[in-house]
């Protein structure tokens, strides 16, 4: 890359990418430190706080990412390829999982024993009330907890939510109203504390 | 009822602040008047609560040793391909193999020379700072509210600012005595700011919109569904129930709050004063909110309701406020149940049944042992006696809206 390129105006993250797409590692480890946090709590709260398995998706989604990068072809933002990369590698590997042990899909059944949090960030989270929140998140069909988790975590709108999952707007919006409504019904129990905790 | 289609399926992207001014307005209006959407909202709202008490988490430093050490083993595997097709340059491909292998490499792929090096590691310097900026703008932007200017000099956490600042999670506005600023609440509705005050900005997010009022004088128009926009003060904290008012405080701390429409709660943690249009109520520290009073009463009943509620004016007091009381003071016969006990609230009570008889239902012992959902019930029906006198149409049916 000539210097000159560091001075055009093209947006930051477009001249990241580009440096990538040479092969330029500095530019990988930029990218991986912007966005490897909300690329791992997606996975995280997809898999239902298994932290071993969110790791193991991050990895996979950056690996994707820097072996593919010479195919993003700058028609749409990077950020979206990235999360549709991201709901795409958790949907696959659930799939995958559920060929062997079915995921529990509904809040009743029974949960999924994971690794805990490290302890001296659960003390600050009011865990029982975070643990109830996630399980409920992980029960969600994955097309609305997708929708749910890149709209919170990835602060998206949603017209970009629909990019990524390539669907419309009112299907988002639909997925959305549908998430939050089972959410609140199946932890109504936790309303009083919630509201405490105002 | 404002609208007939019920908007269920909206409410979403109306909290989250996805739909057109127009789609917001007719979701709001028709939410006041439909109790049974109103109901879903909250379910929504809870909703998104319990989504926003997740934080995100920090991938685990070792993830990136990991993908390191993955990609050089498949840049390892991809050349030892190639190094196997091309045997005539193995011993070179070997050596340059050896280089990927090297400790703090920098580079995936045979690309450029001294020059690209030097490019790439000006421009991650570049990235860093600029990438960096941009991200704490886009983040500061969204945790900040837009102020402009509308006379004099407002200042921002001491800085002038010009036509337009923005004003973030935990800055104080302040306005001299020359100087008045707007802020643009969210998406909800405005602030106006008057000379001499200081204010802040404690929360913003999509349940819950807060301003401290240390000092002065605003006035805020709200356009949301109940309690999503609080302002602070000294000495209790104000909810909006929808609409408008203006609240002032004075440098000792207290307060007062005139409603011009919709309705207001003034409240600390153990007792609520609930303000409609055109009735307005005092705070001090130490005591919280006073009972809520309508500006047109006597002024022999409105000095003896502020020695009742702030200095210990007692049952003489009390006596002044009860016979002094017109129908309309009825709000703040009320309000002054829950604020007496014994001989003094029966005397209320014979007083407030005299103005405005009980509704079927609403029993003397009821009220005595303050009973909820008869106190409520008494008060809806009393509450178009308050409303009618001081309310255009309109305001009217803000009120009716909020207030279900």
């Amino acid at each position: 890359m000539e210097l000159t390129a560091v001075t055009d105006e093209r947006p930051v993250e477009a001249r990241v990418v580009e440096s990538c797409q040479q092969g330029d590692r500095e530019s990988f480890r930029l990218l991986f430190e912007t966005h490897k946090d909300k690329v791992y709590s997606i996975a995280l709260y997809f898999f239902g706080g298994d932290a071993a398995l969110a790791s193991d998706i991050t990895q996979q989604v950056f690996l994707k990412l820097f072996t593919r990068i010479g195919q993003f072809r700058h028609q749409s933002e990077f950020t979206t390829w990235l999360y549709r990369l991201t709901t795409n590698t958790c949907i696959d590997e659930q799939r995958r999982r559920r060929r062997f042990s079915p995921f529990p899909e509904t809040f009743d059944a029974p949960a999924k024993a994971h690794p805990p949090l490290p302890a001296a960030e659960a003390r600050f989270m009011r865990l029982e009330m975070a643990d109830s929140v996630r399980a409920a998140i992980a029960s969600l069909k994955p097309k609305l907890r997708i929708a749910i988790l890149l709209k919170y975590f990835e602060e998206l709108s949603y017209e970009e939510i629909a990019l990524v999952l390539n669907c419309s707007k009112g299907t988002v919006a639909s997925r959305l109203n549908r998430g939050h409504r089972i959410l609140a019904r199946r932890l109504g129990h936790l309303r009083a504390n919630v509201l405490s905790g105002d | 009822m404002f609208g007939q289609q019920h908007v269920k399926e909206q409410l979403t992207a109306y909290a989250h602040g996805e739909l057109t001014a127009a789609e917001t307005a007719r979701v709001a209006a028709h939410l006041g008047a439909c109790a049974r959407c109103r109901v879903e909202f909250e379910q929504i709202a809870y909703g998104i609560r319990l989504i926003e008490s997740l934080k995100t988490h920090a991938a685990p430093a070792a993830l990136w040793d990991n993908i390191e050490a993955a990609l050089a083993h498949e840049e390892v595997s991809s050349q030892e391909q190639r190094t196997e097709r091309a045997a005539q340059h193995a011993s070179h491909e070997k050596a340059t193999r050896r280089g990927w292998r090297l400790p703090g490499s920098s580079r995936l792929a045979p690309f450029g020379g001294w020059r690209t090096a030097l490019a790439a590691s000006l421009l991650a310097l570049f990235v860093l700072g600029a990438g960096g900026a941009s991200w704490f703008y886009v983040r500061s932007t969204r945790t900040s509210w837009e102020v402009a200017r509308l006379a004099g000099a407002p200042s921002i956490d001491a800085d002038r600012i010009g036509s337009t600042g923005r004003l973030g999670i935990g800055e104080w506005l302040e306005t001299d005595a020359n100087s008045r600023a707007q802020i643009k609440v969210a998406d909800i509705g405005q602030v106006e700011v008057d000379p001499g005050t200081r204010i802040r900005l404690v929360e913003t997010r999509l349940t819950e919109h807060r301003l401290e009022l240390a000092r002065g004088r605003m006035h805020a128009n709200i356009y949301a569904p109940p309690r999503l926009f609080f302002v602070d003060t000294p000495s209790a904290v104000a909810a909006d129930l929808g609409c408008a008012y203006t609240l002032e405080v004075d440098d000792a701390g207290r307060s007062i709050l005139h409603v011009t429409a919709g309705w207001v709660a003034f409240e600390t943690k153990d007792r609520e004063s609930m303000v409609p249009a055109g009735a307005a109520c005092l705070t001090q520290p130490g005591i919280g909110p006073g009972t809520p009073f309508f500006e047109d009463a006597s002024e022999l009943f409105l000095d003896s309701l502020s020695k009742f509620d702030f200095a210990n004016g007692g049952a003489d007091a009390l006596h002044t406020v009860i016979s002094e009381a017109r129908p309309r003071d009825t709000l703040t016969l009320w309000h002054l149940l829950a604020r007496t006990e014994g001989d003094e609230r029966a005397r209320v009570y014979e007083r407030l049944a005299a103005l405005a008889p009980p509704p079927a239902g609403v029993t003397r012992d009821g009220i005595m042992l303050l009973d909820p959902a008869m106190l409520y019930e008494w008060k809806a029906q009393m509450e178009p006696t308050w409303l009618t006198e001081s309310m255009p149409i309109v305001r009217r049916a803000w009120r009716s809206l909020w207030s279900k």
